[in-house]
Protein backbone atom coordinates (compact mmCIF):
# COMPACT_ATOMS: atom_id res chain seq x y z
CA UNK A 1 0.00 0.00 0.00
CA UNK A 2 1.43 3.33 -1.02
CA UNK A 3 1.51 5.51 2.06
CA UNK A 4 1.21 9.25 2.08
CA UNK A 5 3.87 10.89 4.17
CA UNK A 6 3.34 13.81 6.51
CA UNK A 7 5.88 16.31 7.74
CA UNK A 8 7.20 15.39 11.17
CA UNK A 9 6.02 18.47 13.03
CA UNK A 10 2.83 19.11 11.07
CA UNK A 11 -0.24 19.55 13.26
CA UNK A 12 -3.03 17.17 12.28
CA UNK A 13 -5.67 18.15 14.83
CA UNK A 14 -6.02 21.61 16.26
CA UNK A 15 -8.96 22.92 18.23
CA UNK A 16 -9.39 26.34 19.76
CA UNK A 17 -11.98 26.96 22.49
CA UNK A 18 -14.04 24.11 21.07
CA UNK A 19 -17.37 23.82 22.85
CA UNK A 20 -20.33 21.52 22.32
CA UNK A 21 -23.36 22.03 24.52
CA UNK A 22 -26.46 19.90 24.89
CA UNK A 23 -28.90 22.32 26.40
CA UNK A 24 -27.07 23.92 29.30
CA UNK A 25 -24.63 21.03 29.74
CA UNK A 26 -21.25 21.38 28.02
CA UNK A 27 -20.03 17.96 26.89
CA UNK A 28 -16.94 19.65 25.41
CA UNK A 29 -16.01 22.86 27.13
CA UNK A 30 -13.52 25.27 25.58
CA UNK A 31 -11.05 22.60 24.52
CA UNK A 32 -7.70 23.66 23.10
CA UNK A 33 -6.07 20.57 21.67
CA UNK A 34 -3.02 20.17 19.48
CA UNK A 35 -2.02 16.83 18.01
CA UNK A 36 1.22 16.62 16.08
CA UNK A 37 1.62 14.37 13.07
CA UNK A 38 3.19 10.95 13.31
CA UNK A 39 2.26 10.10 16.90
CA UNK A 40 -0.20 7.89 18.70
CA UNK A 41 -2.28 10.31 20.76
CA UNK A 42 -4.40 9.02 23.64
CA UNK A 43 -7.55 10.88 24.66
CA UNK A 44 -8.34 9.76 28.19
CA UNK A 45 -11.19 10.43 30.50
CA UNK A 46 -13.76 8.74 32.68
CA UNK A 47 -17.12 7.72 31.22
CA UNK A 48 -19.17 10.76 30.31
CA UNK A 49 -16.11 13.01 30.16
CA UNK A 50 -16.93 14.06 26.60
CA UNK A 51 -14.50 11.88 24.62
CA UNK A 52 -16.97 10.59 22.04
CA UNK A 53 -18.63 13.99 21.68
CA UNK A 54 -15.20 15.46 21.02
CA UNK A 55 -14.55 12.87 18.31
CA UNK A 56 -17.98 13.40 16.75
CA UNK A 57 -17.37 17.14 16.72
CA UNK A 58 -13.94 16.74 15.14
CA UNK A 59 -15.45 14.63 12.36
CA UNK A 60 -18.38 16.94 11.70
CA UNK A 61 -20.91 14.35 12.84
CA UNK A 62 -22.28 17.00 15.16
CA UNK A 63 -21.87 20.75 14.91
CA UNK A 64 -19.88 22.53 17.63
CA UNK A 65 -21.65 25.20 19.62
CA UNK A 66 -18.58 27.43 19.30
CA UNK A 67 -14.85 27.28 18.66
CA UNK A 68 -12.60 26.28 15.78
CA UNK A 69 -11.45 22.94 14.43
CA UNK A 70 -8.73 22.22 11.90
CA UNK A 71 -8.02 18.71 10.60
CA UNK A 72 -4.78 18.11 8.69
CA UNK A 73 -4.32 21.87 8.69
CA UNK A 74 -7.67 22.41 6.95
CA UNK A 75 -10.34 24.52 8.69
CA UNK A 76 -13.61 22.72 9.41
CA UNK A 77 -16.28 22.62 8.17
CA UNK A 78 -15.12 24.82 5.26
CA UNK A 79 -12.70 22.17 3.91
CA UNK A 80 -14.52 19.19 5.32
CA UNK A 81 -14.50 16.94 2.25
CA UNK A 82 -10.84 17.63 1.52
CA UNK A 83 -9.78 16.81 5.08
CA UNK A 84 -12.00 13.77 5.61
CA UNK A 85 -10.77 12.21 2.37
CA UNK A 86 -7.52 11.58 4.28
CA UNK A 87 -9.09 10.58 7.61
CA UNK A 88 -10.20 7.12 8.69
CA UNK A 89 -12.41 6.88 11.75
CA UNK A 90 -14.22 4.46 14.00
CA UNK A 91 -16.83 6.25 16.11
CA UNK A 92 -18.14 4.32 19.11
CA UNK A 93 -18.33 0.65 18.14
CA UNK A 94 -17.76 -0.20 14.48
CA UNK A 95 -21.10 -0.83 12.74
CA UNK A 96 -21.74 -2.62 9.45
CA UNK A 97 -24.56 -3.92 7.31
CA UNK A 98 -24.84 -7.39 8.87
CA UNK A 99 -26.34 -8.98 5.74
CA UNK A 100 -23.33 -8.00 3.62
CA UNK A 101 -19.93 -9.67 3.62
CA UNK A 102 -16.89 -7.93 5.03
CA UNK A 103 -15.67 -7.16 1.52
CA UNK A 104 -19.06 -5.80 0.44
CA UNK A 105 -19.20 -3.54 3.48
CA UNK A 106 -15.85 -2.07 2.48
CA UNK A 107 -17.12 -1.63 -1.09
CA UNK A 108 -20.05 0.41 0.21
CA UNK A 109 -17.73 2.86 1.96
CA UNK A 110 -15.17 2.79 -0.88
CA UNK A 111 -17.95 3.98 -3.21
CA UNK A 112 -18.20 7.12 -1.09
CA UNK A 113 -14.45 7.70 -1.33
CA UNK A 114 -12.12 8.22 -4.29
CA UNK A 115 -11.71 5.55 -6.97
CA UNK A 116 -8.43 4.29 -5.51
CA UNK A 117 -10.20 3.27 -2.30
CA UNK A 118 -11.78 0.18 -3.85
CA UNK A 119 -8.40 -1.02 -5.09
CA UNK A 120 -7.10 -0.89 -1.51
CA UNK A 121 -9.77 -3.29 -0.17
CA UNK A 122 -7.86 -6.59 -0.62
CA UNK A 123 -4.71 -5.20 0.97
CA UNK A 124 -6.63 -3.62 3.84
CA UNK A 125 -8.36 -6.92 4.61
CA UNK A 126 -5.02 -8.72 4.42
CA UNK A 127 -3.45 -6.18 6.75
CA UNK A 128 -5.99 -6.79 9.54
CA UNK A 129 -5.96 -10.57 9.04
CA UNK A 130 -9.49 -10.85 7.64
CA UNK A 131 -8.76 -11.87 4.05
CA UNK A 132 -9.88 -15.44 4.73
CA UNK A 133 -13.25 -14.28 6.12
CA UNK A 134 -13.81 -11.43 3.67
CA UNK A 135 -16.60 -13.25 1.85
CA UNK A 136 -18.52 -14.20 4.99
CA UNK A 137 -21.46 -12.11 6.15
CA UNK A 138 -20.55 -9.67 8.91
CA UNK A 139 -23.31 -11.02 11.15
CA UNK A 140 -21.09 -14.10 11.62
CA UNK A 141 -18.13 -11.99 12.81
CA UNK A 142 -17.02 -11.74 16.44
CA UNK A 143 -16.65 -8.30 18.03
CA UNK A 144 -12.89 -8.54 17.62
CA UNK A 145 -13.27 -9.23 13.91
CA UNK A 146 -15.63 -6.27 13.57
CA UNK A 147 -13.05 -4.06 15.25
CA UNK A 148 -10.47 -5.25 12.74
CA UNK A 149 -12.89 -4.77 9.86
CA UNK A 150 -13.43 -1.24 11.17
CA UNK A 151 -9.69 -0.66 10.93
CA UNK A 152 -9.70 -2.08 7.38
CA UNK A 153 -12.49 0.36 6.53
CA UNK A 154 -10.26 3.18 7.76
CA UNK A 155 -7.30 1.90 5.74
CA UNK A 156 -9.09 2.02 2.38
CA UNK A 157 -8.80 5.81 2.66
CA UNK A 158 -5.01 5.47 3.04
CA UNK A 159 -5.45 7.90 5.93
CA UNK A 160 -2.93 10.39 7.23
CA UNK A 161 -5.02 10.46 10.42
CA UNK A 162 -6.91 7.64 12.12
CA UNK A 163 -9.45 8.55 14.77
CA UNK A 164 -10.37 5.50 16.83
CA UNK A 165 -12.98 5.61 19.56
CA UNK A 166 -12.26 2.92 22.18
CA UNK A 167 -10.59 0.56 19.67
CA UNK A 168 -9.70 -1.99 22.38
CA UNK A 169 -13.31 -2.40 23.54
CA UNK A 170 -14.41 -6.00 23.64
CA UNK A 171 -11.08 -7.40 22.51
CA UNK A 172 -9.46 -10.37 24.23
CA UNK A 173 -5.82 -10.04 25.36
CA UNK A 174 -4.53 -11.35 22.03
CA UNK A 175 -6.78 -8.91 20.20
CA UNK A 176 -5.58 -6.02 22.33
CA UNK A 177 -1.96 -6.98 21.62
CA UNK A 178 -2.73 -7.17 17.88
CA UNK A 179 -4.51 -3.80 17.93
CA UNK A 180 -1.57 -2.22 19.77
CA UNK A 181 0.81 -3.67 17.18
CA UNK A 182 -1.32 -2.32 14.34
CA UNK A 183 -1.50 1.15 15.87
CA UNK A 184 2.25 1.29 16.38
CA UNK A 185 2.76 0.09 12.79
CA UNK A 186 0.53 2.93 11.54
CA UNK A 187 2.61 5.43 13.50
CA UNK A 188 5.80 3.92 12.11
CA UNK A 189 4.40 4.54 8.61
CA UNK A 190 4.02 8.22 9.41
CA UNK A 191 0.30 8.17 10.10
CA UNK A 192 -1.20 9.80 13.18
CA UNK A 193 -3.49 7.81 15.44
CA UNK A 194 -5.87 9.65 17.76
CA UNK A 195 -7.55 7.19 20.07
CA UNK A 196 -9.84 7.40 23.03
CA UNK A 197 -9.78 4.62 25.54
CA UNK A 198 -10.69 3.94 29.13
CA UNK A 199 -7.97 1.28 29.29
CA UNK A 200 -5.29 3.53 30.73
CA UNK A 201 -2.68 0.81 30.83
CA UNK A 202 -3.16 0.22 27.12
CA UNK A 203 -2.87 3.91 26.32
CA UNK A 204 0.33 4.05 28.31
CA UNK A 205 1.70 1.13 26.32
CA UNK A 206 0.45 2.36 22.95
CA UNK A 207 0.54 6.15 22.90
CA UNK A 208 3.29 8.75 22.73
CA UNK A 209 1.15 11.71 23.71
CA UNK A 210 -1.92 11.96 25.87
CA UNK A 211 -4.61 14.40 26.90
CA UNK A 212 -6.68 13.78 29.98
CA UNK A 213 -10.21 15.09 29.75
CA UNK A 214 -12.75 15.42 32.51
CA UNK A 215 -16.19 16.99 32.42
CA UNK A 216 -15.54 18.29 28.91
CA UNK A 217 -12.29 20.02 29.82
CA UNK A 218 -8.77 18.94 28.82
CA UNK A 219 -7.02 18.90 32.17
CA UNK A 220 -3.53 18.03 31.08
CA UNK A 221 -1.84 17.31 27.76
CA UNK A 222 1.67 16.17 26.90
CA UNK A 223 4.01 13.20 26.51
CA UNK A 224 2.84 10.08 28.37
CA UNK A 225 6.09 9.82 30.36
CA UNK A 226 6.01 13.46 31.39
CA UNK A 227 2.44 13.32 32.58
CA UNK A 228 3.01 10.12 34.51
CA UNK A 229 5.99 11.79 36.21
CA UNK A 230 3.85 14.67 37.47
CA UNK A 231 2.42 12.58 40.31
CA UNK A 232 4.09 12.34 43.75
CA UNK A 233 6.92 9.74 43.79
CA UNK A 234 6.37 6.54 45.75
CA UNK A 235 8.51 3.72 47.06
CA UNK A 236 7.70 0.05 47.46
CA UNK A 237 9.08 -1.56 50.61
CA UNK A 238 9.02 -5.08 52.01
CA UNK A 239 9.72 -5.43 55.71
CA UNK A 240 9.67 -8.25 58.30
CA UNK A 241 7.06 -6.46 60.48
CA UNK A 242 4.53 -4.50 58.43
CA UNK A 243 2.46 -3.44 61.44
CA UNK A 244 5.52 -1.95 63.17
CA UNK A 245 6.53 -0.22 59.95
CA UNK A 246 3.05 1.36 59.68
CA UNK A 247 3.41 2.67 63.26
CA UNK A 248 6.85 4.16 62.57
CA UNK A 249 5.65 5.77 59.34
CA UNK A 250 2.39 6.99 60.84
CA UNK A 251 1.05 10.07 59.05
CA UNK A 252 2.30 9.04 55.64
CA UNK A 253 0.06 7.70 52.85
CA UNK A 254 0.59 3.92 52.82
CA UNK A 255 -1.15 1.34 50.64
CA UNK A 256 -0.72 -2.42 50.65
CA UNK A 257 0.36 -4.02 47.38
CA UNK A 258 0.61 -7.74 47.94
CA UNK A 259 3.46 -8.34 50.38
CA UNK A 260 4.79 -4.83 49.84
CA UNK A 261 3.78 -1.43 51.12
CA UNK A 262 3.55 1.53 48.73
CA UNK A 263 4.50 4.75 50.48
CA UNK A 264 3.97 8.15 48.95
CA UNK A 265 7.01 10.35 49.45
CA UNK A 266 6.08 13.80 50.59
CA UNK A 267 8.26 16.83 49.92
CA UNK A 268 11.78 16.55 51.30
CA UNK A 269 11.56 12.86 52.25
CA UNK A 270 13.95 10.58 50.40
CA UNK A 271 13.94 6.75 50.15
CA UNK A 272 17.24 6.72 52.08
CA UNK A 273 15.68 8.61 54.98
CA UNK A 274 12.74 6.22 55.01
CA UNK A 275 15.16 3.27 55.15
CA UNK A 276 17.09 4.84 58.03
CA UNK A 277 13.88 5.38 60.03
CA UNK A 278 12.85 1.73 59.66
CA UNK A 279 16.26 0.21 60.35
CA UNK A 280 16.79 2.45 63.38
CA UNK A 281 13.48 1.13 64.76
CA UNK A 282 14.77 -2.42 64.37
CA UNK A 283 12.64 -3.33 61.35
CA UNK A 284 14.33 -5.49 58.72
CA UNK A 285 13.97 -4.05 55.19
CA UNK A 286 14.26 -6.69 52.46
CA UNK A 287 13.16 -4.43 49.56
CA UNK A 288 13.12 -0.70 48.93
CA UNK A 289 12.27 0.29 45.36
CA UNK A 290 11.48 3.78 44.08
CA UNK A 291 8.37 3.48 41.91
CA UNK A 292 7.35 5.69 39.04
CA UNK A 293 3.72 6.73 39.08
CA UNK A 294 1.73 5.08 36.30
CA UNK A 295 -0.47 7.05 33.96
CA UNK A 296 -3.41 5.41 35.69
CA UNK A 297 -2.35 6.82 39.05
CA UNK A 298 -1.87 10.24 37.56
CA UNK A 299 -5.22 9.99 35.80
CA UNK A 300 -7.02 8.96 38.96
CA UNK A 301 -5.22 11.61 40.97
CA UNK A 302 -6.21 14.33 38.48
CA UNK A 303 -9.81 13.27 38.04
CA UNK A 304 -10.38 12.67 41.75
CA UNK A 305 -8.83 16.08 42.48
CA UNK A 306 -11.41 17.59 40.14
CA UNK A 307 -14.21 15.77 41.91
CA UNK A 308 -12.89 17.09 45.25
CA UNK A 309 -12.82 20.63 43.90
CA UNK A 310 -16.48 20.49 42.84
CA UNK B 1 -22.79 6.12 -10.17
CA UNK B 2 -20.63 4.20 -7.69
CA UNK B 3 -22.84 5.30 -4.80
CA UNK B 4 -25.96 4.20 -6.69
CA UNK B 5 -24.37 0.81 -7.37
CA UNK B 6 -23.61 0.57 -3.65
CA UNK B 7 -27.28 1.27 -2.87
CA UNK B 8 -28.32 -1.50 -5.25
CA UNK B 9 -25.83 -3.90 -3.65
CA UNK B 10 -27.20 -3.16 -0.15
CA UNK B 11 -30.74 -3.93 -1.34
CA UNK B 12 -30.22 -6.95 -3.56
CA UNK B 13 -28.18 -8.76 -0.91
CA UNK B 14 -31.21 -8.78 1.39
CA UNK B 15 -32.53 -12.24 0.71
CA UNK B 16 -35.84 -11.79 2.51
CA UNK B 17 -36.62 -8.48 0.83
CA UNK B 18 -35.72 -9.79 -2.61
CA UNK B 19 -37.68 -13.01 -2.14
CA UNK B 20 -40.83 -11.17 -1.07
CA UNK B 21 -40.47 -8.55 -3.78
CA UNK B 22 -40.13 -11.24 -6.45
CA UNK B 23 -43.12 -13.13 -5.03
CA UNK B 24 -45.22 -9.95 -5.01
CA UNK B 25 -44.30 -9.02 -8.58
CA UNK B 26 -43.23 -11.87 -10.87
CA UNK B 27 -44.49 -14.64 -8.59
CA UNK B 28 -48.01 -13.25 -8.26
CA UNK B 29 -48.48 -12.87 -12.01
CA UNK B 30 -47.01 -16.29 -12.79
CA UNK B 31 -49.28 -17.96 -10.22
CA UNK B 32 -52.35 -16.06 -11.44
CA UNK B 33 -51.69 -16.90 -15.08
CA UNK B 34 -50.95 -20.52 -14.28
CA UNK B 35 -54.22 -20.89 -12.38
CA UNK B 36 -56.28 -19.26 -15.14
CA UNK B 37 -54.53 -21.31 -17.85
CA UNK B 38 -55.06 -24.52 -15.85
CA UNK B 39 -58.74 -23.74 -15.22
CA UNK B 40 -59.31 -23.10 -18.90
CA UNK B 41 -57.45 -26.27 -19.87
CA UNK B 42 -59.41 -28.50 -17.49
CA UNK B 43 -62.84 -26.91 -17.93
CA UNK B 44 -63.00 -24.67 -21.02
CA UNK B 45 -66.80 -24.61 -20.89
CA UNK B 46 -66.83 -22.72 -17.59
CA UNK B 47 -63.51 -20.90 -17.78
CA UNK B 48 -62.54 -18.78 -20.75
CA UNK B 49 -59.03 -18.34 -22.18
CA UNK B 50 -56.35 -16.94 -19.87
CA UNK B 51 -55.54 -14.02 -22.20
CA UNK B 52 -57.37 -11.13 -23.77
CA UNK B 53 -58.18 -7.60 -22.62
CA UNK B 54 -60.16 -8.54 -19.50
CA UNK B 55 -57.48 -10.84 -18.20
CA UNK B 56 -54.89 -8.17 -18.92
CA UNK B 57 -56.87 -5.85 -16.62
CA UNK B 58 -56.82 -8.51 -13.90
CA UNK B 59 -53.11 -9.17 -14.29
CA UNK B 60 -52.36 -5.44 -14.24
CA UNK B 61 -54.43 -5.07 -11.08
CA UNK B 62 -52.08 -7.62 -9.50
CA UNK B 63 -48.88 -6.08 -10.91
CA UNK B 64 -49.79 -2.56 -9.81
CA UNK B 65 -51.27 -3.49 -6.43
CA UNK B 66 -48.68 -5.97 -5.23
CA UNK B 67 -45.91 -4.16 -7.11
CA UNK B 68 -46.75 -1.06 -5.09
CA UNK B 69 -46.32 -3.06 -1.90
CA UNK B 70 -42.92 -4.26 -3.14
CA UNK B 71 -41.97 -0.69 -4.09
CA UNK B 72 -42.90 0.51 -0.61
CA UNK B 73 -40.90 -2.30 1.03
CA UNK B 74 -37.83 -1.52 -1.09
CA UNK B 75 -38.15 2.26 -0.70
CA UNK B 76 -38.58 2.01 3.07
CA UNK B 77 -35.55 -0.28 3.33
CA UNK B 78 -33.43 1.99 1.13
CA UNK B 79 -34.40 4.95 3.28
CA UNK B 80 -33.66 3.38 6.65
CA UNK B 81 -30.89 0.82 6.26
CA UNK B 82 -27.84 3.08 6.66
CA UNK B 83 -29.15 4.75 9.79
CA UNK B 84 -30.74 1.57 11.13
CA UNK B 85 -27.49 -0.38 10.84
CA UNK B 86 -25.44 2.50 12.27
CA UNK B 87 -23.45 2.86 9.03
CA UNK B 88 -24.67 6.35 8.11
CA UNK B 89 -22.03 8.04 10.25
CA UNK B 90 -19.31 5.97 8.58
CA UNK B 91 -20.49 7.27 5.22
CA UNK B 92 -20.66 10.84 6.54
CA UNK B 93 -17.07 10.72 7.79
CA UNK B 94 -15.86 9.98 4.27
CA UNK B 95 -16.60 13.66 3.61
CA UNK B 96 -19.62 13.01 1.37
CA UNK B 97 -22.50 15.42 1.83
CA UNK B 98 -25.50 14.02 3.67
CA UNK B 99 -27.70 15.25 0.81
CA UNK B 100 -25.69 13.17 -1.68
CA UNK B 101 -26.06 10.11 0.53
CA UNK B 102 -29.82 10.71 0.56
CA UNK B 103 -30.11 11.46 -3.16
CA UNK B 104 -28.70 8.09 -4.28
CA UNK B 105 -31.34 6.12 -2.37
CA UNK B 106 -34.18 6.74 -4.83
CA UNK B 107 -32.32 5.71 -8.01
CA UNK B 108 -30.88 2.73 -6.13
CA UNK B 109 -34.35 1.58 -5.07
CA UNK B 110 -35.80 2.19 -8.54
CA UNK B 111 -33.03 0.13 -10.15
CA UNK B 112 -34.12 -2.76 -7.95
CA UNK B 113 -37.91 -2.54 -8.20
CA UNK B 114 -38.35 -1.50 -11.83
CA UNK B 115 -36.74 -4.61 -13.41
CA UNK B 116 -38.93 -6.85 -11.24
CA UNK B 117 -42.08 -4.95 -12.13
CA UNK B 118 -41.00 -4.84 -15.79
CA UNK B 119 -40.61 -8.62 -15.76
CA UNK B 120 -44.03 -9.05 -14.14
CA UNK B 121 -45.51 -6.61 -16.67
CA UNK B 122 -43.92 -8.49 -19.59
CA UNK B 123 -45.25 -11.83 -18.32
CA UNK B 124 -48.72 -10.33 -17.87
CA UNK B 125 -48.77 -8.74 -21.33
CA UNK B 126 -47.24 -11.84 -22.92
CA UNK B 127 -49.87 -14.04 -21.28
CA UNK B 128 -52.68 -11.71 -22.36
CA UNK B 129 -51.63 -12.09 -26.00
CA UNK B 130 -50.42 -15.70 -25.91
CA UNK B 131 -53.47 -17.16 -24.18
CA UNK B 132 -56.15 -14.95 -25.78
CA UNK B 133 -57.58 -17.89 -27.75
CA UNK B 134 -61.04 -16.94 -29.00
CA UNK B 135 -60.91 -13.56 -27.20
CA UNK B 136 -59.75 -10.32 -28.76
CA UNK B 137 -56.14 -9.36 -28.10
CA UNK B 138 -55.66 -6.35 -25.84
CA UNK B 139 -54.90 -3.10 -27.65
CA UNK B 140 -51.34 -1.84 -27.65
CA UNK B 141 -52.56 1.57 -26.50
CA UNK B 142 -54.00 -0.09 -23.37
CA UNK B 143 -50.68 -1.85 -22.82
CA UNK B 144 -48.83 1.47 -23.14
CA UNK B 145 -51.25 3.17 -20.73
CA UNK B 146 -50.81 0.40 -18.17
CA UNK B 147 -47.06 0.79 -18.58
CA UNK B 148 -47.29 4.52 -17.84
CA UNK B 149 -49.59 3.91 -14.88
CA UNK B 150 -47.32 1.30 -13.32
CA UNK B 151 -44.12 3.33 -13.82
CA UNK B 152 -45.79 6.43 -12.32
CA UNK B 153 -47.11 4.42 -9.40
CA UNK B 154 -43.75 2.75 -8.68
CA UNK B 155 -41.74 5.98 -8.91
CA UNK B 156 -44.02 8.02 -6.66
CA UNK B 157 -44.29 5.25 -4.07
CA UNK B 158 -40.53 4.68 -3.95
CA UNK B 159 -39.86 8.40 -3.53
CA UNK B 160 -42.52 8.81 -0.84
CA UNK B 161 -41.23 5.74 1.01
CA UNK B 162 -37.60 6.89 0.88
CA UNK B 163 -38.57 10.41 1.99
CA UNK B 164 -40.77 9.23 4.85
CA UNK B 165 -38.13 6.72 5.93
CA UNK B 166 -35.86 9.61 6.88
CA UNK B 167 -38.30 10.41 9.68
CA UNK B 168 -39.66 7.03 10.73
CA UNK B 169 -38.78 3.37 11.00
CA UNK B 170 -39.28 1.13 7.97
CA UNK B 171 -42.19 -0.71 9.64
CA UNK B 172 -44.05 2.53 10.24
CA UNK B 173 -43.41 3.68 6.67
CA UNK B 174 -44.61 0.38 5.21
CA UNK B 175 -47.73 0.37 7.39
CA UNK B 176 -48.64 3.99 6.67
CA UNK B 177 -48.10 3.74 2.91
CA UNK B 178 -49.96 0.47 2.46
CA UNK B 179 -52.86 1.94 4.44
CA UNK B 180 -52.69 5.10 2.30
CA UNK B 181 -52.64 3.22 -1.02
CA UNK B 182 -55.20 0.56 -0.10
CA UNK B 183 -57.69 2.46 2.06
CA UNK B 184 -57.22 6.16 2.78
CA UNK B 185 -56.21 7.39 -0.67
CA UNK B 186 -58.95 5.57 -2.64
CA UNK B 187 -61.51 6.60 -0.02
CA UNK B 188 -60.58 10.28 -0.30
CA UNK B 189 -60.59 10.02 -4.10
CA UNK B 190 -64.23 8.89 -3.98
CA UNK B 191 -65.52 11.55 -1.57
CA UNK B 192 -67.06 13.83 -4.18
CA UNK B 193 -67.68 16.64 -1.71
CA UNK B 194 -63.92 17.23 -1.70
CA UNK B 195 -64.24 18.33 -5.33
CA UNK B 196 -61.10 19.37 -7.15
CA UNK B 197 -59.02 19.10 -3.96
CA UNK B 198 -58.88 15.41 -4.81
CA UNK B 199 -56.71 16.23 -7.81
CA UNK B 200 -53.89 16.68 -5.33
CA UNK B 201 -53.94 12.99 -4.42
CA UNK B 202 -51.10 10.94 -5.88
CA UNK B 203 -53.49 8.05 -6.36
CA UNK B 204 -55.83 10.22 -8.44
CA UNK B 205 -52.90 11.45 -10.52
CA UNK B 206 -51.54 7.97 -11.24
CA UNK B 207 -55.02 6.64 -12.07
CA UNK B 208 -55.23 9.26 -14.81
CA UNK B 209 -52.91 7.03 -16.83
CA UNK B 210 -55.16 3.94 -16.61
CA UNK B 211 -56.93 2.90 -19.83
CA UNK B 212 -60.59 3.87 -19.60
CA UNK B 213 -62.72 0.75 -20.00
CA UNK B 214 -64.42 -1.93 -17.94
CA UNK B 215 -63.83 -1.36 -14.24
CA UNK B 216 -61.23 1.38 -14.70
CA UNK B 217 -63.31 4.41 -13.88
CA UNK B 218 -61.28 7.21 -12.36
CA UNK B 219 -62.90 8.94 -9.38
CA UNK B 220 -61.18 12.18 -10.35
CA UNK B 221 -60.61 13.45 -13.88
CA UNK B 222 -57.70 15.70 -14.80
CA UNK B 223 -55.50 16.54 -17.74
CA UNK B 224 -52.22 14.73 -18.33
CA UNK B 225 -50.38 17.96 -17.54
CA UNK B 226 -52.15 18.26 -14.18
CA UNK B 227 -51.47 14.61 -13.38
CA UNK B 228 -47.77 15.03 -14.15
CA UNK B 229 -47.67 18.24 -12.10
CA UNK B 230 -49.32 16.56 -9.09
CA UNK B 231 -46.88 13.65 -9.26
CA UNK B 232 -43.94 16.04 -9.59
CA UNK B 233 -45.12 17.93 -6.49
CA UNK B 234 -45.37 14.68 -4.51
CA UNK B 235 -41.90 13.64 -5.63
CA UNK B 236 -40.39 17.04 -4.85
CA UNK B 237 -42.18 17.36 -1.52
CA UNK B 238 -41.13 14.01 -0.10
CA UNK B 239 -37.61 14.02 -1.52
CA UNK B 240 -37.02 17.56 -0.20
CA UNK B 241 -38.39 16.69 3.23
CA UNK B 242 -36.25 13.57 3.43
CA UNK B 243 -33.14 15.44 2.28
CA UNK B 244 -33.80 18.26 4.75
CA UNK B 245 -34.13 15.88 7.67
CA UNK B 246 -31.07 13.87 6.59
CA UNK B 247 -29.06 17.11 6.47
CA UNK B 248 -30.14 17.95 10.00
CA UNK B 249 -29.38 14.50 11.34
CA UNK B 250 -26.31 14.04 13.50
CA UNK B 251 -24.36 11.15 12.02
Amino acid sequence: METRTVTAMETVIETRALTKKFGERAAVNGVDLTVAAGVAFGFLGPNGAGKTTMIRTLLGLTQPTSGDVALLGLPQPAKRAEALARVGAIVEEPKFHPHLTGRENLKIVAAARDRAAEARIPESLERVGLAHRANDRVKTYSLGMRQRLGIARCLIADPALLILDEPMNGLDPAGILEMRRLIRAFVDEGRTVFLSSHLLDEVEKTCDQVAIVDQGVVVVQGAVGEIAATGDPTVLIEVDDAAAARRILDGRQIEEEGKALRIKLTAGVTPAELNRLLVTAGIGVSRLEPARATLEETFLSITSRLETNE
Amino acid sequence: MRLIRAEVLKLVRRRGLMTWSLILTVGAVVVAETIVVALHAFNPAHHGPAGGANNLDNYMFLVSGLGTVAAILIGATAGTQDVGNGVFRDLVVTGRKRATLFNVRVPGALLVILPMVAAAFAIAVGGAFLFSGSLADPSWSDVAKYGEYIVASMVVNVVVAVGLASFASSRVVVGVLIAWNAIVGPLLAHISVLGSVRKGLDIAATQHFLPLHNGNTPGVTMTTGTALLVLAVWVLLFSSAGRWWTNRRDG
